[in-house]
Protein backbone atom coordinates (compact mmCIF):
# COMPACT_ATOMS: atom_id res chain seq x y z
CA UNK A 1 0.00 0.00 0.00
CA UNK A 2 1.55 3.14 -0.96
CA UNK A 3 1.36 6.13 1.88
CA UNK A 4 -1.51 8.30 -0.31
CA UNK A 5 -3.46 4.99 -0.22
CA UNK A 6 -2.68 4.52 3.30
CA UNK A 7 -3.78 7.74 5.08
CA UNK A 8 -6.74 7.70 2.14
CA UNK A 9 -8.00 4.75 4.38
CA UNK A 10 -7.62 6.31 7.50
CA UNK A 11 -10.03 9.25 5.89
CA UNK A 12 -12.60 6.68 4.90
CA UNK A 13 -12.56 4.70 8.32
CA UNK A 14 -13.00 8.48 10.06
CA UNK A 15 -15.85 7.44 12.62
CA UNK A 16 -18.49 9.98 12.57
CA UNK A 17 -18.09 13.79 13.20
CA UNK A 18 -14.22 12.77 13.66
CA UNK A 19 -12.83 13.49 10.22
CA UNK A 20 -11.20 16.93 11.74
CA UNK A 21 -9.10 14.76 14.20
CA UNK A 22 -8.48 12.21 11.74
CA UNK A 23 -6.74 15.19 9.20
CA UNK A 24 -4.68 16.63 12.42
CA UNK A 25 -3.33 12.96 13.15
CA UNK A 26 -2.68 12.15 9.38
CA UNK A 27 -0.87 15.77 9.22
CA UNK A 28 1.07 15.26 12.06
CA UNK A 29 2.43 11.98 10.93
CA UNK A 30 3.09 13.28 7.11
CA UNK A 31 5.12 16.65 8.47
CA UNK A 32 8.05 15.19 6.16
CA UNK A 33 6.00 14.54 3.20
CA UNK A 34 3.57 17.82 3.73
CA UNK A 35 2.55 17.22 -0.25
CA UNK A 36 0.65 14.33 0.63
CA UNK A 37 -1.96 15.40 2.43
CA UNK A 38 -3.01 18.34 -0.62
CA UNK A 39 -3.79 14.82 -2.93
CA UNK A 40 -6.41 13.68 -0.35
CA UNK A 41 -9.13 15.03 -2.52
CA UNK A 42 -10.54 12.25 -3.57
CA UNK A 43 -10.17 10.64 -0.14
CA UNK A 44 -12.04 13.68 1.14
CA UNK A 45 -14.75 13.57 -1.93
CA UNK A 46 -15.83 9.45 -1.15
CA UNK A 47 -16.08 10.54 2.58
CA UNK A 48 -18.62 12.92 2.08
CA UNK A 49 -20.45 11.56 -0.78
CA UNK A 50 -20.41 7.99 1.25
CA UNK A 51 -20.89 9.29 4.97
CA UNK A 52 -23.92 11.60 3.19
CA UNK A 53 -22.28 14.29 4.76
CA UNK A 54 -24.30 17.44 5.41
CA UNK A 55 -23.71 21.15 4.89
CA UNK A 56 -25.56 24.40 5.64
CA UNK A 57 -25.66 27.21 2.84
CA UNK A 58 -24.71 30.52 3.67
CA UNK A 59 -27.92 32.46 5.35
CA UNK A 60 -29.82 28.89 5.64
CA UNK A 61 -30.31 27.08 8.64
CA UNK A 62 -30.99 23.65 6.61
CA UNK A 63 -29.17 20.56 6.61
CA UNK A 64 -28.35 19.82 3.12
CA UNK A 65 -26.94 16.35 1.59
CA UNK A 66 -23.87 15.65 -0.32
CA UNK A 67 -23.75 12.62 -2.04
CA UNK A 68 -23.26 10.92 -5.30
CA UNK A 69 -26.86 11.14 -5.90
CA UNK A 70 -27.19 14.67 -5.59
CA UNK A 71 -24.01 15.44 -7.47
CA UNK A 72 -24.16 17.54 -10.59
CA UNK A 73 -20.32 17.05 -11.40
CA UNK A 74 -17.50 19.39 -10.97
CA UNK A 75 -17.83 19.63 -7.20
CA UNK A 76 -21.61 20.64 -7.62
CA UNK A 77 -24.51 19.42 -5.57
CA UNK A 78 -28.39 20.27 -5.49
CA UNK A 79 -31.01 20.19 -3.45
CA UNK A 80 -34.39 20.03 -4.18
CA UNK A 81 -36.30 20.98 -1.30
CA UNK A 82 -35.05 24.85 -1.55
CA UNK A 83 -34.15 24.55 -5.58
CA UNK A 84 -30.47 25.20 -4.95
CA UNK A 85 -27.28 24.48 -6.18
CA UNK A 86 -24.02 24.70 -4.87
CA UNK A 87 -20.32 23.95 -5.17
CA UNK A 88 -18.85 21.93 -2.00
CA UNK A 89 -14.96 21.93 -0.68
CA UNK A 90 -14.62 18.31 0.24
CA UNK A 91 -11.47 19.15 2.02
CA UNK A 92 -13.01 21.91 4.43
CA UNK A 93 -16.27 20.80 4.27
CA UNK A 94 -17.98 24.23 3.00
CA UNK A 95 -20.77 25.31 0.50
CA UNK A 96 -20.76 28.34 -1.58
CA UNK A 97 -21.84 29.65 -5.20
CA UNK A 98 -25.62 29.14 -4.24
CA UNK A 99 -27.45 29.48 -7.29
CA UNK A 100 -31.32 28.93 -8.09
CA UNK A 101 -31.78 25.57 -9.38
CA UNK A 102 -35.15 23.53 -11.00
CA UNK A 103 -36.10 20.63 -11.02
CA UNK A 104 -37.69 18.67 -14.03
CA UNK A 105 -38.43 15.89 -16.06
CA UNK A 106 -40.13 12.85 -15.47
CA UNK A 107 -39.85 12.32 -11.86
CA UNK A 108 -39.71 15.24 -10.43
CA UNK A 109 -43.53 15.33 -9.05
CA UNK A 110 -42.93 12.01 -7.91
CA UNK A 111 -39.48 13.42 -6.45
CA UNK A 112 -41.63 16.40 -4.78
CA UNK A 113 -44.28 14.29 -3.41
CA UNK A 114 -42.02 11.98 -2.00
CA UNK A 115 -39.77 15.04 -0.07
CA UNK A 116 -43.37 16.21 0.96
CA UNK A 117 -44.36 12.67 2.73
CA UNK A 118 -40.68 12.53 4.08
CA UNK A 119 -40.60 15.35 6.23
CA UNK A 120 -42.82 15.27 8.97
CA UNK A 121 -41.56 11.35 9.12
CA UNK A 122 -38.12 12.52 10.01
CA UNK A 123 -39.27 15.22 12.41
CA UNK A 124 -41.24 12.43 14.09
CA UNK A 125 -38.34 10.05 14.45
CA UNK A 126 -35.32 12.00 13.90
CA UNK A 127 -34.44 14.66 16.07
CA UNK A 128 -31.34 15.87 14.43
CA UNK A 129 -31.07 14.67 10.36
CA UNK A 130 -31.01 15.77 6.73
CA UNK A 131 -32.81 14.33 4.21
CA UNK A 132 -33.11 14.40 0.46
CA UNK A 133 -35.04 13.11 -2.63
CA UNK A 134 -33.53 12.99 -6.01
CA UNK A 135 -33.87 11.66 -9.46
CA UNK A 136 -31.17 9.57 -10.53
CA UNK A 137 -30.13 6.81 -13.08
CA UNK A 138 -31.34 9.32 -16.01
CA UNK A 139 -34.76 9.91 -14.46
CA UNK A 140 -35.83 6.63 -14.58
CA UNK A 141 -35.60 5.82 -10.27
CA UNK A 142 -35.57 8.22 -7.25
CA UNK A 143 -33.16 8.09 -4.27
CA UNK A 144 -34.12 9.11 -0.88
CA UNK A 145 -31.60 9.68 1.64
CA UNK A 146 -32.01 10.15 5.70
CA UNK A 147 -28.99 10.60 7.62
CA UNK A 148 -29.12 11.39 11.37
CA UNK A 149 -25.80 12.64 13.37
CA UNK A 150 -25.57 13.12 17.42
CA UNK A 151 -21.99 14.16 18.07
CA UNK A 152 -21.13 14.39 21.84
CA UNK A 153 -17.25 14.34 21.68
CA UNK A 154 -17.00 16.10 25.16
CA UNK A 155 -18.57 12.80 26.55
CA UNK A 156 -16.38 10.54 23.78
CA UNK A 157 -19.23 9.47 21.76
CA UNK A 158 -20.25 9.91 18.17
CA UNK A 159 -23.10 8.76 16.30
CA UNK A 160 -24.36 8.00 12.59
CA UNK A 161 -27.32 6.91 10.83
CA UNK A 162 -27.52 6.53 7.22
CA UNK A 163 -30.36 5.20 5.36
CA UNK A 164 -30.76 5.54 1.59
CA UNK A 165 -33.51 3.94 -0.59
CA UNK A 166 -33.83 3.70 -4.43
CA UNK A 167 -36.78 3.59 -5.73
CA UNK A 168 -37.70 1.92 -9.16
CA UNK A 169 -41.60 3.26 -10.73
CA UNK A 170 -41.48 0.77 -13.94
CA UNK A 171 -41.56 -2.16 -11.23
CA UNK A 172 -42.78 -0.54 -7.73
CA UNK A 173 -39.52 -1.88 -6.33
CA UNK A 174 -38.04 -0.37 -3.21
CA UNK A 175 -34.56 -1.12 -2.14
CA UNK A 176 -32.79 0.08 0.99
CA UNK A 177 -30.21 0.29 2.97
CA UNK A 178 -29.99 0.82 6.52
CA UNK A 179 -26.51 1.95 8.47
CA UNK A 180 -25.44 2.73 12.01
CA UNK A 181 -22.24 4.04 12.96
CA UNK A 182 -21.39 4.86 17.17
CA UNK A 183 -18.02 5.24 18.66
CA UNK A 184 -17.49 5.64 21.77
CA UNK A 185 -13.71 6.45 23.23
CA UNK A 186 -13.22 7.00 26.71
CA UNK A 187 -10.47 5.56 27.84
CA UNK A 188 -10.77 3.18 25.01
CA UNK A 189 -12.25 2.77 21.68
CA UNK A 190 -15.95 0.86 21.04
CA UNK A 191 -17.66 0.86 17.66
CA UNK A 192 -20.72 -0.27 16.20
CA UNK A 193 -21.31 -0.96 13.04
CA UNK A 194 -24.46 -2.04 11.32
CA UNK A 195 -26.07 -2.63 7.93
CA UNK A 196 -28.91 -4.33 7.38
CA UNK A 197 -30.42 -4.24 3.37
CA UNK A 198 -34.14 -3.88 2.87
CA UNK A 199 -36.44 -5.01 -0.21
CA UNK A 200 -40.07 -4.20 -0.68
CA UNK A 201 -42.47 -3.00 -3.02
CA UNK A 202 -44.45 0.11 -3.06
CA UNK A 203 -47.98 -1.23 -4.98
CA UNK A 204 -49.67 2.41 -4.72
CA UNK A 205 -46.10 3.75 -6.71
CA UNK A 206 -46.85 7.44 -4.43
CA UNK A 207 -44.15 9.74 -2.24
CA UNK A 208 -46.76 8.49 0.36
CA UNK A 209 -46.71 4.76 -0.25
CA UNK A 210 -42.58 5.38 -0.61
CA UNK A 211 -42.72 6.59 2.76
CA UNK A 212 -44.90 4.69 4.79
CA UNK A 213 -43.06 2.00 3.64
CA UNK A 214 -39.31 3.59 4.95
CA UNK A 215 -41.18 3.60 7.95
CA UNK A 216 -42.29 0.79 8.33
CA UNK A 217 -38.75 -0.83 7.15
CA UNK A 218 -37.29 1.51 9.96
CA UNK A 219 -39.22 0.43 13.04
CA UNK A 220 -38.74 -2.75 12.09
CA UNK A 221 -35.03 -2.71 11.74
CA UNK A 222 -34.49 -0.71 14.90
CA UNK A 223 -36.46 -3.32 17.51
CA UNK A 224 -34.20 -6.15 15.75
CA UNK A 225 -31.11 -3.98 16.44
CA UNK A 226 -32.24 -3.83 20.43
CA UNK A 227 -32.99 -7.41 20.26
CA UNK A 228 -29.51 -7.91 18.72
CA UNK A 229 -28.19 -5.79 21.63
CA UNK A 230 -30.05 -8.24 24.03
CA UNK A 231 -28.80 -11.25 22.43
CA UNK A 232 -25.39 -10.55 22.02
CA UNK A 233 -25.57 -9.43 25.97
CA UNK A 234 -26.97 -12.86 27.05
CA UNK A 235 -25.80 -15.02 24.40
CA UNK A 236 -22.05 -14.26 23.41
CA UNK A 237 -20.89 -11.73 25.99
CA UNK A 238 -21.88 -14.47 29.11
CA UNK A 239 -20.49 -17.43 27.20
CA UNK A 240 -16.74 -15.45 26.99
CA UNK A 241 -16.68 -14.97 30.54
CA UNK A 242 -18.58 -15.42 33.76
CA UNK A 243 -19.53 -12.64 35.77
CA UNK A 244 -18.25 -14.88 39.02
CA UNK A 245 -17.74 -18.61 39.13
CA UNK A 246 -20.36 -21.64 39.48
CA UNK A 247 -20.12 -21.10 43.03
CA UNK A 248 -20.88 -17.17 42.79
CA UNK A 249 -18.05 -16.69 45.16
CA UNK A 250 -14.54 -14.68 44.30
CA UNK A 251 -11.78 -16.99 44.12
CA UNK A 252 -9.85 -17.49 47.81
CA UNK A 253 -6.48 -16.75 46.14
CA UNK A 254 -4.35 -18.40 49.47
CA UNK A 255 -6.34 -21.16 49.00
CA UNK A 256 -6.02 -21.49 45.32
CA UNK A 257 -2.93 -24.36 45.06
CA UNK A 258 -5.88 -26.43 46.44
CA UNK A 259 -8.55 -25.95 43.80
CA UNK A 260 -6.41 -28.08 41.35
CA UNK A 261 -7.64 -31.04 43.29
CA UNK A 262 -11.32 -30.12 42.58
CA UNK A 263 -10.99 -28.52 39.42
CA UNK A 264 -13.10 -31.52 37.85
CA UNK A 265 -16.04 -29.35 38.74
CA UNK A 266 -15.25 -26.44 36.29
CA UNK A 267 -15.01 -29.39 33.77
CA UNK A 268 -11.56 -29.81 32.83
CA UNK A 269 -8.69 -27.75 31.68
CA UNK A 270 -8.65 -28.90 28.15
CA UNK A 271 -11.84 -27.61 27.43
CA UNK A 272 -12.11 -24.34 25.13
CA UNK B 1 -0.71 22.19 16.81
CA UNK B 2 1.19 23.10 14.32
CA UNK B 3 4.02 20.12 16.22
CA UNK B 4 1.88 17.94 17.28
CA UNK B 5 3.85 14.71 18.00
CA UNK B 6 3.62 11.85 15.56
CA UNK B 7 3.73 9.06 18.37
CA UNK B 8 0.51 10.91 20.25
CA UNK B 9 -0.99 11.50 16.69
CA UNK B 10 -0.59 7.79 16.47
CA UNK B 11 -2.45 6.71 19.49
CA UNK B 12 -5.10 8.84 18.63
CA UNK B 13 -5.55 7.64 15.41
CA UNK B 14 -5.49 4.20 17.02
CA UNK B 15 -8.89 5.44 19.26
CA UNK B 16 -10.56 6.61 16.40
CA UNK B 17 -10.11 3.87 13.34
CA UNK B 18 -12.34 0.81 13.97
CA UNK B 19 -10.75 -1.31 16.74
CA UNK B 20 -11.84 -4.20 14.89
CA UNK B 21 -8.98 -3.54 12.87
CA UNK B 22 -6.21 -2.68 15.15
CA UNK B 23 -3.47 -5.13 13.66
CA UNK B 24 -4.37 -3.86 10.28
CA UNK B 25 -4.01 -0.17 10.99
CA UNK B 26 -0.80 -0.59 13.29
CA UNK B 27 1.26 -2.13 10.30
CA UNK B 28 -0.53 1.22 7.89
CA UNK B 29 0.65 2.62 10.62
CA UNK B 30 4.57 1.22 10.99
CA UNK B 31 4.79 1.63 7.16
CA UNK B 32 4.30 5.49 7.30
CA UNK B 33 6.01 6.17 10.08
CA UNK B 34 8.65 3.62 10.54
CA UNK B 35 10.31 5.73 13.36
CA UNK B 36 7.64 4.83 15.68
CA UNK B 37 7.99 0.80 15.05
CA UNK B 38 9.12 -0.07 18.61
CA UNK B 39 7.35 2.50 20.57
CA UNK B 40 3.86 1.46 18.72
CA UNK B 41 4.42 -2.47 19.36
CA UNK B 42 5.28 -1.92 23.00
CA UNK B 43 2.01 0.39 23.73
CA UNK B 44 -0.46 -0.96 21.37
CA UNK B 45 -2.61 -3.78 22.81
CA UNK B 46 -3.41 -6.82 19.53
CA UNK B 47 -5.38 -9.56 20.37
CA UNK B 48 -3.48 -12.63 21.34
CA UNK B 49 -1.96 -15.30 19.16
CA UNK B 50 -2.06 -18.43 20.47
CA UNK B 51 0.67 -21.45 19.89
CA UNK B 52 1.01 -24.75 21.12
CA UNK B 53 4.24 -25.99 23.23
CA UNK B 54 6.11 -28.68 21.73
CA UNK B 55 7.10 -30.21 24.79
CA UNK B 56 4.15 -29.84 27.22
CA UNK B 57 1.32 -30.47 24.07
CA UNK B 58 -0.18 -27.11 26.13
CA UNK B 59 -1.36 -24.06 24.31
CA UNK B 60 -0.05 -20.45 25.64
CA UNK B 61 -0.22 -17.35 24.42
CA UNK B 62 2.03 -14.58 22.63
CA UNK B 63 3.31 -11.18 23.17
CA UNK B 64 5.71 -9.04 23.20
CA UNK B 65 6.50 -10.07 26.83
CA UNK B 66 7.56 -13.53 26.18
CA UNK B 67 9.52 -12.35 22.80
CA UNK B 68 13.07 -13.15 21.89
CA UNK B 69 13.45 -11.93 18.05
CA UNK B 70 10.84 -14.32 16.46
CA UNK B 71 10.99 -16.48 18.89
CA UNK B 72 8.52 -16.98 21.78
CA UNK B 73 8.71 -18.40 25.59
CA UNK B 74 5.83 -21.29 26.70
CA UNK B 75 5.09 -20.66 29.97
CA UNK B 76 4.91 -24.34 30.39
CA UNK B 77 8.38 -25.66 29.27
CA UNK B 78 10.54 -22.40 30.06
CA UNK B 79 11.82 -22.86 26.34
CA UNK B 80 12.10 -21.01 23.45
CA UNK B 81 9.97 -21.89 20.02
CA UNK B 82 12.26 -21.74 17.54
CA UNK B 83 14.61 -22.80 19.58
CA UNK B 84 17.71 -19.91 20.31
CA UNK B 85 20.74 -19.87 18.61
CA UNK B 86 23.76 -19.61 20.72
CA UNK B 87 24.09 -15.92 22.21
CA UNK B 88 20.47 -15.19 20.50
CA UNK B 89 19.66 -11.96 19.41
CA UNK B 90 18.92 -9.60 21.93
CA UNK B 91 19.18 -11.91 24.90
CA UNK B 92 20.46 -11.46 28.51
CA UNK B 93 22.06 -14.49 29.79
CA UNK B 94 22.76 -16.33 26.77
CA UNK B 95 19.46 -18.22 26.78
CA UNK B 96 17.21 -15.78 26.10
CA UNK B 97 15.31 -13.14 28.37
CA UNK B 98 14.32 -15.61 31.14
CA UNK B 99 13.42 -14.82 34.72
CA UNK B 100 15.61 -15.72 37.32
CA UNK B 101 15.44 -18.77 39.42
CA UNK B 102 13.36 -17.28 41.83
CA UNK B 103 11.36 -15.07 39.88
CA UNK B 104 10.31 -18.32 37.74
CA UNK B 105 9.77 -20.13 40.66
CA UNK B 106 6.68 -17.90 41.29
CA UNK B 107 6.15 -17.49 37.41
CA UNK B 108 5.23 -21.31 37.84
CA UNK B 109 3.12 -21.37 40.46
CA UNK B 110 1.09 -18.03 39.14
CA UNK B 111 0.11 -20.04 35.58
CA UNK B 112 -1.24 -23.21 37.81
CA UNK B 113 -3.21 -20.26 39.76
CA UNK B 114 -4.43 -18.54 36.42
CA UNK B 115 -5.04 -21.90 34.99
CA UNK B 116 -7.71 -22.14 37.73
CA UNK B 117 -8.95 -18.60 37.45
CA UNK B 118 -9.42 -19.09 33.46
CA UNK B 119 -11.33 -21.78 34.09
CA UNK B 120 -13.91 -21.28 36.89
CA UNK B 121 -14.52 -17.88 34.80
CA UNK B 122 -14.17 -18.32 31.17
CA UNK B 123 -14.85 -22.16 31.25
CA UNK B 124 -12.09 -22.54 28.38
CA UNK B 125 -10.12 -20.30 26.64
CA UNK B 126 -6.16 -20.27 27.12
CA UNK B 127 -4.15 -18.12 29.95
CA UNK B 128 -0.61 -17.33 30.22
CA UNK B 129 1.51 -15.54 32.82
CA UNK B 130 5.07 -14.25 32.07
CA UNK B 131 7.83 -13.00 34.54
CA UNK B 132 10.58 -10.74 34.46
CA UNK B 133 12.92 -8.95 37.11
CA UNK B 134 13.05 -5.51 37.96
CA UNK B 135 15.93 -3.82 39.58
CA UNK B 136 13.91 -3.35 42.74
CA UNK B 137 11.41 -6.33 42.50
CA UNK B 138 9.47 -7.91 39.44
CA UNK B 139 7.32 -7.51 36.95
CA UNK B 140 4.72 -10.01 34.63
CA UNK B 141 1.83 -9.88 32.44
CA UNK B 142 -1.35 -12.17 32.68
CA UNK B 143 -2.61 -12.82 29.55
CA UNK B 144 -6.49 -14.76 28.87
CA UNK B 145 -7.96 -15.20 25.87
CA UNK B 146 -11.35 -17.38 24.61
CA UNK B 147 -12.83 -17.25 21.08
CA UNK B 148 -16.25 -18.87 20.33
CA UNK B 149 -19.09 -19.29 17.91
CA UNK B 150 -22.46 -19.21 18.92
CA UNK B 151 -25.81 -20.07 17.42
CA UNK B 152 -28.35 -17.74 18.92
CA UNK B 153 -30.47 -19.95 20.81
CA UNK B 154 -34.05 -18.48 20.24
CA UNK B 155 -32.52 -18.20 17.08
CA UNK B 156 -34.23 -17.60 13.52
CA UNK B 157 -32.38 -20.30 10.99
CA UNK B 158 -28.90 -18.56 9.49
CA UNK B 159 -28.11 -16.55 12.50
CA UNK B 160 -25.18 -17.09 14.49
CA UNK B 161 -23.18 -14.66 16.84
CA UNK B 162 -19.37 -14.75 17.32
CA UNK B 163 -17.07 -13.43 19.86
CA UNK B 164 -13.85 -12.94 21.30
CA UNK B 165 -12.16 -11.76 25.02
CA UNK B 166 -8.15 -11.19 24.87
CA UNK B 167 -7.57 -9.72 28.70
CA UNK B 168 -4.22 -8.44 28.97
CA UNK B 169 -2.79 -7.43 32.43
CA UNK B 170 0.38 -5.87 32.43
CA UNK B 171 2.09 -4.77 36.46
CA UNK B 172 4.91 -4.20 38.45
CA UNK B 173 5.19 -5.14 41.53
CA UNK B 174 8.28 -2.96 43.38
CA UNK B 175 9.33 -3.60 46.84
CA UNK B 176 8.75 -0.66 49.58
CA UNK B 177 9.52 -1.23 53.48
CA UNK B 178 7.36 -3.78 54.44
CA UNK B 179 5.03 -3.81 51.59
CA UNK B 180 4.72 -3.86 48.06
CA UNK B 181 3.55 -1.99 45.51
CA UNK B 182 1.44 -2.76 42.38
CA UNK B 183 0.70 -1.16 39.60
CA UNK B 184 -1.29 -2.45 37.03
CA UNK B 185 -2.78 -1.35 33.46
CA UNK B 186 -5.42 -4.02 31.87
CA UNK B 187 -6.84 -3.42 28.70
CA UNK B 188 -9.26 -5.92 27.31
CA UNK B 189 -10.28 -6.30 23.71
CA UNK B 190 -13.71 -7.56 23.34
CA UNK B 191 -15.51 -8.55 19.76
CA UNK B 192 -18.63 -9.62 19.29
CA UNK B 193 -20.29 -9.74 16.09
CA UNK B 194 -24.03 -11.41 15.00
CA UNK B 195 -26.08 -11.87 11.76
CA UNK B 196 -29.31 -12.95 10.55
CA UNK B 197 -31.49 -12.36 7.92
CA UNK B 198 -33.95 -9.44 10.05
CA UNK B 199 -31.21 -7.86 11.61
CA UNK B 200 -28.87 -8.10 8.79
CA UNK B 201 -24.95 -7.41 10.04
CA UNK B 202 -24.09 -6.12 13.48
CA UNK B 203 -20.61 -5.96 14.57
CA UNK B 204 -19.90 -4.26 18.44
CA UNK B 205 -16.06 -4.42 18.99
CA UNK B 206 -13.37 -2.28 21.07
CA UNK B 207 -11.11 -2.27 23.47
CA UNK B 208 -11.32 -0.76 27.22
CA UNK B 209 -8.02 0.13 29.25
CA UNK B 210 -7.85 0.96 33.25
CA UNK B 211 -5.28 1.66 35.61
CA UNK B 212 -4.67 0.96 39.51
CA UNK B 213 -2.07 1.22 41.85
CA UNK B 214 -2.16 -0.39 45.65
CA UNK B 215 0.59 -1.35 48.15
CA UNK B 216 0.24 -4.61 49.83
CA UNK B 217 1.73 -6.44 52.21
CA UNK B 218 3.65 -9.64 51.02
CA UNK B 219 5.66 -11.60 52.64
CA UNK B 220 5.88 -15.08 50.44
CA UNK B 221 6.05 -15.97 46.84
CA UNK B 222 2.47 -17.07 47.82
CA UNK B 223 1.33 -13.53 48.90
CA UNK B 224 2.94 -12.08 46.06
CA UNK B 225 0.77 -14.24 43.63
CA UNK B 226 -2.76 -14.16 45.54
CA UNK B 227 -2.17 -9.98 45.71
CA UNK B 228 -1.74 -10.30 41.93
CA UNK B 229 -4.87 -12.72 41.55
CA UNK B 230 -6.82 -10.53 43.80
CA UNK B 231 -5.86 -6.98 41.71
CA UNK B 232 -6.86 -8.90 38.59
CA UNK B 233 -9.94 -10.53 39.60
CA UNK B 234 -11.09 -6.92 40.90
CA UNK B 235 -10.03 -5.24 37.59
CA UNK B 236 -11.66 -8.16 35.36
CA UNK B 237 -14.60 -8.19 37.36
CA UNK B 238 -14.91 -3.87 37.26
CA UNK B 239 -13.98 -3.94 33.27
CA UNK B 240 -16.29 -6.56 32.39
CA UNK B 241 -19.26 -4.55 34.24
CA UNK B 242 -17.89 -1.53 32.43
CA UNK B 243 -18.05 -3.44 29.10
CA UNK B 244 -21.55 -4.43 29.69
CA UNK B 245 -22.69 -0.66 30.05
CA UNK B 246 -20.77 0.19 27.16
CA UNK B 247 -21.58 -2.01 24.34
CA UNK B 248 -25.17 -2.70 25.66
CA UNK B 249 -26.13 -0.08 27.52
CA UNK B 250 -24.19 3.34 26.03
CA UNK B 251 -24.21 2.12 21.57
CA UNK B 252 -27.76 1.41 22.52
CA UNK B 253 -28.26 4.88 23.85
CA UNK B 254 -27.05 6.76 21.24
CA UNK B 255 -29.20 4.65 18.20
CA UNK B 256 -32.14 5.82 20.12
CA UNK B 257 -30.79 9.16 20.08
CA UNK B 258 -30.13 9.24 16.66
CA UNK B 259 -34.15 7.51 15.83
CA UNK B 260 -36.67 7.29 18.01
CA UNK B 261 -39.05 4.09 17.63
CA UNK B 262 -41.86 5.92 19.41
CA UNK B 263 -43.33 9.70 17.92
CA UNK B 264 -41.19 12.42 18.68
CA UNK B 265 -43.94 14.78 19.15
CA UNK B 266 -46.10 12.34 21.63
CA UNK B 267 -42.86 11.73 23.44
CA UNK B 268 -42.59 16.20 23.43
CA UNK B 269 -46.59 16.37 24.21
CA UNK B 270 -45.97 13.55 27.11
CA UNK B 271 -42.96 15.39 28.98
CA UNK B 272 -45.34 19.07 28.98
CA UNK B 273 -48.22 16.97 30.27
CA UNK B 274 -45.79 15.43 32.53
CA UNK B 275 -43.73 19.01 33.69
CA UNK B 276 -47.52 20.35 34.12
CA UNK B 277 -48.42 17.77 36.56
CA UNK B 278 -45.43 18.03 38.56
CA UNK B 279 -45.89 22.05 38.62
CA UNK B 280 -49.38 21.72 39.51
CA UNK B 281 -48.56 19.02 42.49
CA UNK B 282 -45.38 21.90 43.53
CA UNK B 283 -48.17 24.60 43.82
Amino acid sequence: MSALETISSFVEGAPPGELADVIADIKALTVADPGLVSQLGPAFEKYNEEQFSTVRLPGSTQPIIVSSHSSLGNGRYYDVESSTSFEYDHATQKASGAQSYVLEGAQADLTKSTLKSLSPYVKEHFPNAAYGVYPIENDSKVAIIVVANKYSPNNFWNGRWRSLYIFDPSSGALEGSLKVDVHYYEDGNVRLLTSKSVTTSISSGTGAGIVKEMGNAERKYQEELNRGFTSLSEGAFKALRRQLPVTRQKIEWDKVASYRVGQDIGGGSSRR
Amino acid sequence: MASADPFDSALDLLRRLNPKHTTKHLQSLISLAPDLTEDLLSSVDQPLSVRRCKQTGRDYLLCDYNRDGDSYRSPWSNEFDPPLGSGGAGSEGGGGATPSEKVRRMEVKANEAFDVYRELYYEGGVSSVYFWNLDDGFAGVVLLKKGLTYDVPEAKPGSASEGSWDSIHVFEAIDRARMTQYNLTSTVILSLSTNSSGLGEMDLSGNMTRQIEQELPAESDEQQIANIGKLVEDMELKMRNLLQEVYFGKAKDVVGDLRSVGSLSEAGRDREAQRELIGSMRR
